[in-house]
C-alpha cells in the first residue's frame, strides 16, 4: 500500500525549478556583496553606513548625541538578524504556501 | 534613513507623528475594505510587510563611495497592496526595526515613517500610476517607480533633518548637505531598487496577474483571487 510518504519522496526533489531558481538569485546577490566588499577592503574603505554617517552629521549640527533605542554591540547585530529574518522566512513561506499552493500542484 | 532618537527636537517628532498618523488612518480602511474584497490581500499583506522588513534592514555596500546602505521595499508595497496600507506596515516595520535590531529611534518612527513609507510609497505609487496610464510596459512604471520611491525617501529623510537643524543655514542649502551624506550611495541602490521592482512586478503579473490590483481587470482579479483561496 502506497503511503503519503512514497509519493512525497518520487515528486520532491533536491532542485526543482523553484530552489534551483532561488539559489541562482542568492549566490548572483552575495557574489555582488563579496566583490563590492572585496574592493573596499582593498581599498581601505570602511564600508560604513549612511545612517549613521548622517546620523552623526545631524548630531553635531543639533550638538547633540543621538542614539539608536537599542545599542547592539558586535556580533550581538548578526545574531538578531539572522533570527529576524529566519522568522521573516518561515512567515513568508508560510503564506507563500496559502497563496501558490494551487498553482504549484497544477 | 533610520533617524535616531535624540537629534529631532520634541516639536519635530510629534509634528511628524502627527503627519503619520493623517496617512495611517486611511491605511488602516484600505486594509479592512481590501480584505474584504480579496480574500488572497491578508496573506499578501503579511508577506509584503516582512519583505519590506527585510529589504529595509538590508545593508549593501556600495564600492564607488565605500559605504553601505539599503534599499526601502515601500515603492513596490505601494503598488501591490496599496499606498496607505503601506504607511501602515512601514510603521509596525520601523517599530520592530528599532526595538530589536537597533535601527532608528522609537521617537523617530513618525518622521522615518513618512520618509519611507508616506513618501517614499506614495511617489512610487504615483509613478506607476502615472506611467500605467499611458500604457507603459509594466517593468519600466515599476522600474521607475522603484527608483523614484527610494530617491524621495531620502530627500524626505534629508529635509526632516534640515528642517529641524538648519539654525542660520539656508534650509535648502542644509537639506542637501545632508541629502549629500544619502545621496551618492543610494543612487546606485536606488537602480537595484528599480531592477528589483521591475522583476517582481513582472513575474507576479506573469503568475499571478489577480494580485496586482489596477493592471488586470478588477471584477476578473477579485474572482481569481477568491478561487485560488477556496482551492
Amino acid at each position: 500500500m502506497r503511503t503519503n510518504n512514497d509519493t512525497m519522496a518520487e515528486t520532491a526533489s533536491w532542485f526543482d525549478p523553484f530552489t534551483r531558481w532561488m539559489l541562482i538569485i542568492m549566490f548572483a546577490i552575495l557574489a555582488i556583496i563579496f566583490i563590492a566588499a572585496k574592493y573596499m577592503d582593498m581599498h581601505s574603505m570602511l564600508g560604513g553606513g549612511t545612517d549613521d554617517t548622517v546620523n552623526a552629521m545631524a548630531s553635531s549640527a543639533a550638538h547633540v548625541k543621538a542614539h539608536p533605542f537599542i545599542n547592539l554591540p558586535g556580533d550581538a547585530q548578526v545574531g538578531a538578524f539572522s533570527v529576524a529574518n529566519f522568522f521573516a522566512g518561515l512567515i513568508v513561506g508560510h503564506n507563500w504556501k496559502k497563496l501558490f499552493e494551487g498553482e504549484e500542484k497544477d | 534613513m533610520h533617524i535616531e532618537d535624540g537629534i529631532l527636537p520634541p516639536r519635530a517628532w510629534v509634528f511628524w507623528y502627527g503627519a503619520t498618523i493623517l496617512f495611517i488612518i486611511p491605511g488602516i480602511r484600505e486594509i479592512k475594505r481590501r480584505v474584504r474584497e480579496n480574500l488572497s490581500y491578508k496573506p499578501f499583506l503579511a508577506m509584503v510587510g516582512v519583505a519590506v522588513f527585510v529589504i529595509s534592514a538590508m545593508h549593501l555596500p556600495v564600492p564607488v563611495t565605500g559605504s553601505c546602505s539599503h534599499p526601502c521595499g515601500t515603492p513596490l508595497a505601494a503598488i501591490i497592496i496599496g499606498p496607505f496600507a503601506t504607511a501602515v506596515i512601514s510603521a509596525i516595520v520601523l517599530f520592530f526595526q528599532a526595538l530589536f535590531l537597533g535601527h532608528g529611534g522609537i521617537t523617530t518612527i513618525g518622521a522615518n515613517d513618512f520618509s519611507m513609507g508616506i513618501v517614499g510609497g506614495i511617489s512610487g505609487y504615483l509613478c506607476w500610476r502615472l506611467l500605467r496610464r499611458f500604457n507603459s510596459p509594466l517593468w519600466l512604471a515599476g522600474g521607475i517607480a522603484g527608483f523614484v520611491g527610494d530617491v524621495m525617501t531620502y530627500l524626505t529623510s534629508a529635509f526632516e533633518l534640515s528642517l529641524s537643524l538648519h539654525g542660520h543655514i539656508p534650509l535648502v542649502r542644509q537639506w542637501m548637505i545632508f541629502f549629500a551624506g544619502y545621496g551618492p550611495t543610494q543612487l546606485p541602490l536606488a537602480i537595484a531598487e528599480a531592477v528589483f521592482t521591475a522583476a517582481v512586478l513582472q513575474v507576479m503579473y506573469n503568475r499571478r496577474p489577480d494580485l496586482l490590483p489596477g493592471v488586470t481587470d478588477r471584477k476578473r482579479s477579485v474572482k481569481i483571487g477568491k478561487i485560488e483561496m477556496e482551492r
